[in-house]
């Protein structure tokens, strides 16, 4: 019963969050300076063709009119259509959206995968080389723009050394496998299509770890900090005291402690890693939200803006209801009170 | 208890990864009925680009660059240019053209050629061509303009009097040269309209089929459109021309020219389409990979507002022309890519004007200056964010600019904004000094001399307050002209005229360049935006 409730409080906080979100994405975006149909219609355009776009746009309407009208489109889930692709912004969303979460989850594994045992690796060895290691690694992979570190795998791993692809989400010549969930790794397993999901997979390690450095920084950095607090915990004494095996001592009592802010930060992480990949997609020509997002931007187009905000703003505090569902997981106190 | 997660992930992680390197490569998928691979990686050409404007490839309305370039090679055209001569339409789908006057109208009448199918394989006949033009007409969407606006063509006046010939109807006050032009352009596009009609719903004319499908009789067909990832072209077995020896062309979204670069040099890609003067200077010397340049339609100029004080002087807007580096330009900035041309036709249209007499003359500026009363002026500069056509940056441009000008006295104040934004102001008249660049709309020298001339169209003249009647209509007249030559000999005297007594400052016509790699053979790049791929081999 608790959990329900705790559930249904979340989920309104998440309503309010997108009505606070569409208000603010919308007066930002129709009070910038920059007009949209120029940046649509371009130089050549005529009085009339723009005055046609205007009123297509509802542009020429009031503002407080013009929200009333975008809102009640999304009550009957109509995200509107888009200025620079002419086409429901809810299809390219539909369109895009599978691309970015396969490939944030992949570098959310990545961050997982390679964090958390570096971070539990790096406060075990602390003072020693390790421990070094780690923490400069930490440093420049917090420190270290996307956008730089892309091209200098791309230049590395693909145009020097020719062992990884270096942009898309699947071989040239290799025909996608048919969507079920629009992320190519399980559709190729689904389909049973290994030649897909060998491709795919291959497409994924390099934006995956671009993506997932900075992150794995983080968590890294996070889980180092936090291990060392619980090892010095009087349990830890009395967990060695009664003979059990160090890796047991570590990995039982002092890893899943330790957890419990990383989790937090995991939340965020991914929120993170969705306006990571703006960046990361438009490198590495990955066919995402993010490098839909740029071209919206850039194009002033101003219904993909506010669809891609409002899933954003959806993405988050879903994020962070996992983290808390994950809480009641890992820490039983949070149960009780 | 334990903490299975981590544990859990590496092993399923590890596990992807190992099938993923062990699983063959040449394991057929259950989709590959749809891979590119149907022809194979060898005879299918690889084109990354950015294909960020697709927005349709259906011809009545896709207005794109990218979409241009693709359906260009899906339908074909009643007239069409030949290689990269914009000058004379050429028999294509119609044998011979008759342009009759009607007395108060121009009849155009068009001859159809025999035996042509579609990809289909349903024969072309006059009533596809109706249908098409009709159909572009009624839809009404971006490209319909030159139809509607500029050939002043109406859906009823277009008629098939016979199986084989096609009857236009068009008012005197429309040029018949200009209209033959217009159908050289992917609007002209004849589509299947038999297989069209079948696909129709809710009186769309087919438009949503056709936005990522084909119906056409040209060298290819579209095979499929990957929403921001890929277009695939197939070859048509149905072409009734020299079949083209590509079994297929994969226009890939690649925005990164970096990426494009890297691709080329890996065999990846076999054109680069977006490399700018960094890359290409990058790909010099590298072996299997070559690199062309070819001319485009743009222009990039600076427009000077006549209703703003002392532009308003022909002598102050001339002497800015003649004090200019424009050889500096070219050389240092754009590295050559871009030809100095100073009238308002770009080369490679009818009506080109070679003429090209300032260059970096600070004492002529100076007298000129001197002659209006003006000693030390001062404007406001508008310039646009990013890259100039060319690979230059609009600021170093700028920046030039106004080191020339520093020199004959004239102070600019340089104010960098987007394009959108430049837009705004240069429309409403509020600019002083504007940089920008111009394309026609369709490759006739009427599409850069009416908005160049006439301040009634509300375009360029109009934005650079300057209203001269006498030459507007002269451009007007000479549009008319239905010999070519007289046609040309009338635009060389108005190109000459604006040239001197303008407001514009024409910079330069600006280059684009590709990276090939070293088989590929056959790939001319027409300015106008494409490229004839059924003679490409690789």
């Amino acid at each position: 019963m608790r959990f329900l409730g705790f559930l249904t409080r979340r989920i309104v906080g998440i309503a309010a969050v997108m009505v606070g979100v569409s208000i603010i994405t919308f007066a930002i975006s129709h009070v910038i300076p920059a007009d949209p149909v120029a940046a649509a219609l371009g130089d050549h355009a005529t009085d009339q063709q723009i005055a046609a776009f205007r009123a297509e746009y509802h542009l020429d309407r009031p503002l407080p009119e013009q929200y009333l009208t975008y809102v009640n489109g999304l009550l009957h889930g109509d995200l509107g259509r888009s200025i620079r692709t002419r086409r429901p912004v809810s299809d390219d969303l539909f369109d895009s959206f599978p691309a970015t979460i396969e490939l944030s989850l992949a570098a959310l594994l990545v961050a997982i995968l390679v964090g958390i045992p570096a971070g539990v690796w790096s406060a075990i060895a602390r003072g020693r080389l390790p421990d070094h290691l780690v923490r400069l690694a930490s440093l420049v992979g917090g420190s270290i723009p996307v956008f730089w570190l892309g091209l200098i795998v791309i230049g590395l791993f693909y145009y020097q050394l020719g062992w990884l692809p270096g942009g898309a989400r699947i071989d040239t010549f290799v025909a996608p496998p048919p969507t079920r969930t629009g992320l190519y790794t399980i559709d190729s397993l689904i389909a049973g299509d290994f030649e897909a999901l060998r491709s795919s997979i291959l497409h994924l390690v390099l934006p995956a770890l671009t993506l997932g450095y900075f992150s794995t920084a983080v968590i890294a950095r996070m889980t180092r900090s936090s291990m060392l607090e619980v090892l010095g915990q009087d349990y830890m004494r009395t967990a060695r005291a009664k003979g059990l095996q160090e890796r047991l001592v570590v990995m039982r009592h002092g890893l899943r402690n330790a957890l419990i802010p990383t989790v937090t930060i995991l939340g965020l992480t991914f929120g993170s890693l969705l306006s990571g990949a703006v960046l990361t997609e438009t490198i590495f020509s990955w066919p995402g939200l993010g490098r839909y997002a740029t071209a919206a931007a850039i194009a002033l187009d101003f219904p993909a803006v506010l669809g891609v905000t409002l899933l954003a703003a959806i993405v988050y505090p879903i994020a962070n209801l996992l983290v808390d569902i994950a809480y009641f997981w890992l820490d039983p106190r949070t149960q009780r009170g | 208890m334990s903490i299975p997660l981590p544990r859990a992930s590496i092993v399923v992680a590890v596990a992807l990864l190992v099938a993923a390197a062990c699983a063959p490569a040449g394991t057929p998928g259950t989709s590959a009925s749809v891979s590119p691979s149907a022809g194979g990686a060898a005879s299918t050409l690889v084109i990354d680009r950015d294909t960020s404007d697709l927005i349709s490839l259906d011809p009545a309305v896709l207005y794109e660059f990218s979409a241009v370039f693709a359906t260009h090679n899906v339908y074909e055209t009643l007239v069409k240019f030949e290689g990269t001569d914009l000058t004379t339409p050429k028999a294509s789908l119609a044998t011979s053209w008759d342009i009759k006057d009607a007395g108060s109208n121009w009849d155009v009448t068009f001859k159809l050629k025999s035996g042509v199918k579609f990809a289909s394989g349903n024969p072309l006949t006059a009533d596809d061509v109706v249908y098409s033009f009709q159909r572009a007409i009624k839809l009404n969407k971006s490209p319909a303009f030159l139809f509607t606006d500029v050939a002043g063509l109406k859906a009823e006046n277009i008629k098939a009097s016979d199986a084989s010939t096609v009857v236009v109807t068009m008012p005197k006050t429309s040029s018949t040269q200009t209209f033959l032009v217009i159908l050289t352009f992917t609007i002209g596009g004849v589509v299947d309209s038999k297989e069209v009609k079948t696909k129709e719903t809710g009186g769309d004319f087919g438009s949503a089929y056709l936005l990522d499908h084909s119906a056409g009789s040209g060298p290819f067909s579209v095979d499929h459109w990957t929403k921001n990832t890929e277009v695939l072209l197939k070859a048509n077995p149905n072409y009734g021309g020299t079949k083209p020896s590509l079994v297929g062309v994969l226009f890939k979204h690649v925005p990164e020219p970096t990426n494009q670069q890297f691709a080329l040099e890996k065999g990846d890609a076999d054109i680069a389409n977006d490399l700018g003067s960094e890359q290409i200077a990058a790909l010099q010397g590298k072996a299997g990979v070559t690199t062309t340049s070819a001319d485009s339609l743009l222009l990039v100029y600076v427009g000077m507002n006549a209703m703003v004080k002392p532009l308003d002087n022909v002598k102050v807007r001339e002497a800015l022309r003649t004090a200019v580096d424009y050889d500096g330009i070219i050389k240092d900035l754009l590295k050559g890519n871009g030809k100095k041309v100073q009238g308002i036709v770009p080369k490679g249209l009818a009506g080109y004007n070679e003429s090209a007499p300032f260059q970096a003359d600070v004492n002529k500026a100076k007298s000129l200056l001197q002659e209006a009363g003006q000693t030390a002026v001062t404007l406001d500069f508008l310039v646009p964010t990013g890259p100039a056509p060319g690979g230059a940056a609009w600021s170093d441009i700028a920046a030039k600019l106004k080191s020339d000008w520093a020199k004959i006295g004239v102070t600019v104040n340089i104010k960098q904004t987007t394009t959108a934004d430049l837009l705004g102001t240069y429309r409403a008249q509020k600019g002083q000094l504007v940089m920008i660049n111009w394309g026609p709309d369709y490759p006739d020298p009427g599409a850069n001399v009416n908005p160049f001339t006439d301040y009634k169209a509300k375009s360029i003249a109009y934005r650079n307050g300057w209203d001269d009647a006498t030459i507007a209509t002269k451009a007007h007249e000479a549009e008319l002209i239905s010999d070519p030559a007289k046609r040309v000999a009338a635009y060389k005297e108005i190109t000459d005229y604006v040239l001197h007594n303008g407001p514009y400052v024409v910079l330069y016509q600006p280059t684009e360049l590709f990276g090939l790699r070293s088989n590929v053979k056959g790939f001319n790049w027409s300015s106008i935006g494409w490229a004839e791929l059924a003679s490409v081999t690789k």
